[in-house]
């Protein structure tokens, strides 16, 4: 529609001409036609709120409305108007006699944007409605943005909210396209092995939903999903029927689509996804729209990626629950905890205990009573070493292996593991008194070592371990079967990085299997009488 | 009195349809028919001793008259219509009779104009 003689800034609009008498409903319905515009016509206030407030016709952009009306008149309209939050905006322009200026201050008092006189004047009418036009369609340009920044920022919370769950975020991500792309339909497909497959829909049939989840798409040029995975680019189709390699597929059918736009959800240059909307009209999409749309498909994007980090860090969460305190779990639930599973080589302390007389007790007791035993002993020690923040490798039967300065580094970790076996011989104290009350004699021995050792994943699939391989492991598992009941035992390494923090004392050099010549060993005495640890806050602070 | 059409409305009339003369002849009958209504509307309250009702009927015969360049008929459907407001209408049939006559003779000339027109 072209305005005739018009300047090009006035747009046509949809006017509702609101007048009682048909004589000016006609005329004015006439006028607004020959300036391009599309008048409605309503014969009182009541039928114009009913026009307005039906959504399945198309919008008014601006109200002609006569004050002296039957049924409802043009104060109530103006009235009902401004309390309808939906339909407040709209420009008002009211019809007014000359004789009826008093009205029109009234009018405009109640909210009414401007006023036109009763004998009619083109000029007039064609520039009143034009500026009143310009007003709506400023007003809607703001509306649309504020909705735009709503939608985007309501996905953005929602990924904030759920960024780990990627069917949420499509959910969000799928439903906004379509509502502010003004599309009918929208999918977001995912990669899944060699095929495209629906991960979220909205706005489909229940029969088109069924048809796209049964139906993923290759990449190939006979659909608009295998085109933008084979290219990697935005692809519009601005008809389907026209399109001569777009097959007609069944899909079409049930979904009646025509114009069609697709964007890559991309992840490292790889199209690892594909958001579609569809029109069923043929209606292109506009620039607007084409960058919403790619807006949508990058926070898609960034939540399949985020998906995919949350599944490795489960994974590997999963593979180091077993064996590491929750925090040491935390620090290897990062980017580098694959490379740090991989294998590397670092100076650890490595603390070896296991029980005096275990064999001895496990064959004269109930396995009732070995058991509980073992629970109780592993639940102490365990609760130990997460509070001092060590690496538990395993718990076998009565022997338990804990290391420190891995994976998380520990400058003190040498006197770690001494504070450690020293609590750990402490809390047994209480223990032994229990189940020498029951006639068995149980003490813990302790060895401690410190040197370079490979740590990483071992085992296989399936069964992986946390674990290392080194002399300093050896040892330490030696020094364990070489201490007395209640003894703990240091490597000369160990005994160097601790002293002056954990007071020990020589206790000769042994000949230990494995070992080509006798080490020398020494003994923790701090704890064991009286004169417990050494300046805990000086290793402390040393520690930090 | 003057002539019940004012030439330079009724031009201005032709002029803002563009010269769409159909258009102008389906506007008159519209407010032919629609006049008929309110001239009896009018004469309907007048009889019922209702100023209210009189205001409705006057305003809408007048509006629509100014436009069609009926002059004279709008001032009278503009007296009554005010008269009407303030709820007391001692000449109300008076007026309305007036009115009636009024109409009569724009709807003569607005008839008479479409023959001439024809003919000519």
């Amino acid at each position: 529609m072209t305005p005739p003689g018009g300047n090009g800034a006035s747009l046509p609009g949809r006017i509702l001409v609101v007048d009682d008498t048909p004589f000016n409903r006609q005329l004015l319905a006439r006028l607004l036609r020959g300036l391009g515009h599309e008048p409605v016509e309503a014969v009182d206030g009541r039928q114009a709120l009913a026009r307005l407030r039906d959504a399945d016709v198309p919008p008014i952009d601006v109200i002609l409305l006569d004050i002296v009306m039957p049924e409802m008149d043009g104060y109530q309209v103006l009235a009902e108007l401004r309390d309808d939050p939906a339909l407040r905006h709209l420009p008002v322009i009211v019809i007014s006699g000359v004789d009826e200026l008093d009205s029109v201050v009234r009018c405009l008092e109640m909210g009414a944007a401007d006023y036109l006189p009763k004998t009619v004047d083109p000029a007039i009418l064609k520039a009143r409605i034009a500026s009143s036009l310009a007003r709506k369609r400023l007003h809607d340009a703001e509306r649309e943005a504020v909705d735009r920044q709503a939608a985007s920022n309501e996905v953005l919370a929602i990924m904030s909210r759920s960024a780990f769950d990627l069917q949420v975020v499509l959910d969000a991500v799928v439903r906004a396209a379509v509502r502010l792309c003004r599309a009918d339909y929208g999918v977001a497909y995912t990669l899944d092995g060699d095929a495209y497959r629906v991960a979220a829909s909205a706005g489909g049939t229940p029969e088109l939903d069924a048809w796209e989840r049964d139906h993923p798409i290759r990449p190939g040029r006979d659909s608009l999903v295998g085109r933008v995975a084979l290219i990697g680019q935005v692809i519009s189709v601005d008809d389907v029927l026209d399109d001569r390699e777009y097959q007609a597929t069944p899909g079409q059918h049930v979904g009646g689509y025509r114009t069609l736009i697709g964007i890559p959800i991309e992840e490292d240059g790889a199209v690892s996804g594909v958001l579609a909307l569809t029109r069923n009209e043929v209606r292109a999409f506009g620039d607007g729209e084409r960058a919403l749309a790619i807006g949508f498909a990058e926070q898609a994007a960034i939540g399949i990626a985020n998906a995919r980090l949350l599944e490795t860090i489960e994974r590997q969460r999963g593979q180091l629950a077993r064996f590491l305190s929750p925090q040491v779990a935390q620090l290897v639930s990062s980017p580098e905890g694959e490379a740090l599973l991989a294998g590397h080589r670092r100076e650890i302390t490595a603390m070896f205990c296991d029980l005096r007389n275990f064999t001895t007790f496990s064959e004269s007791a109930e396995p009732e009573e070995v058991l509980g035993f073992l629970r109780r002993y592993h639940a102490t020690v365990g609760s130990l070493v997460v509070e001092h923040e060590g690496t538990l490798e395993h718990f076998a039967g009565d022997g338990i292996m804990v290391f420190f300065n891995d994976p998380a580094f520990q400058d003190d970790h040498a006197a770690r593991a001494a504070r450690m076996a020293m609590a750990v011989r402490e809390r047994f104290v209480d223990i032994g008194d229990e189940w020498r009350r029951r006639g068995h004699v149980l003490q813990v021995g302790i060895g401690i070592a410190t040197g370079y050792a490979t740590m990483g994943r071992i085992g296989f699939e399936g069964r992986y371990d946390y674990g290392g391989v080194g002399n300093a492991i050896i040892l330490a598992s030696r020094l364990s079967g070489e201490a007395a009941a209640g003894e703990i035992l240091l490597s000369q390494r160990t005994f160097a990085a601790v002293d002056g923090q954990v007071a020990a004392e020589p206790a000769g050099e042994r000949q230990l299997k494995g070992f080509s010549r006798p080490m020398p060993v020494f003994r923790v005495t701090a704890g064991s009488g009286g004169d417990l640890v050494v300046a805990e806050t000086a290793t402390a602070a040393e520690a930090s | 009195m003057s002539a019940p059409i004012d030439q330079a409305v009724w031009t201005n009339l032709i002029e803002m349809t563009g010269g769409d003369v159909e258009f102008v002849d389906d506007l008159v009958d519209t407010y032919l028919a629609d006049g008929e209504r309110q001239v009896a509307a009018l004469r309907e309250a007048a009889a019922g001793g209702s100023a209210d009702d009189l205001v409705r009927p006057a305003h809408s015969l007048k509006s629509s008259s100014l436009n069609v360049g009926a002059l004279d008929l709008g001032a009278l459907c503009r007296a009554l219509e005010e008269s009407a407001r303030t709820g007391k209408v001692p000449d109300a049939t008076q007026q309305v009779t007036a009115i009636a006559t009024g109409f009569d003779e724009v709807r003569s000339a607005l008839l008479a104009e479409r023959a001439e027109r024809a003919a000519g």
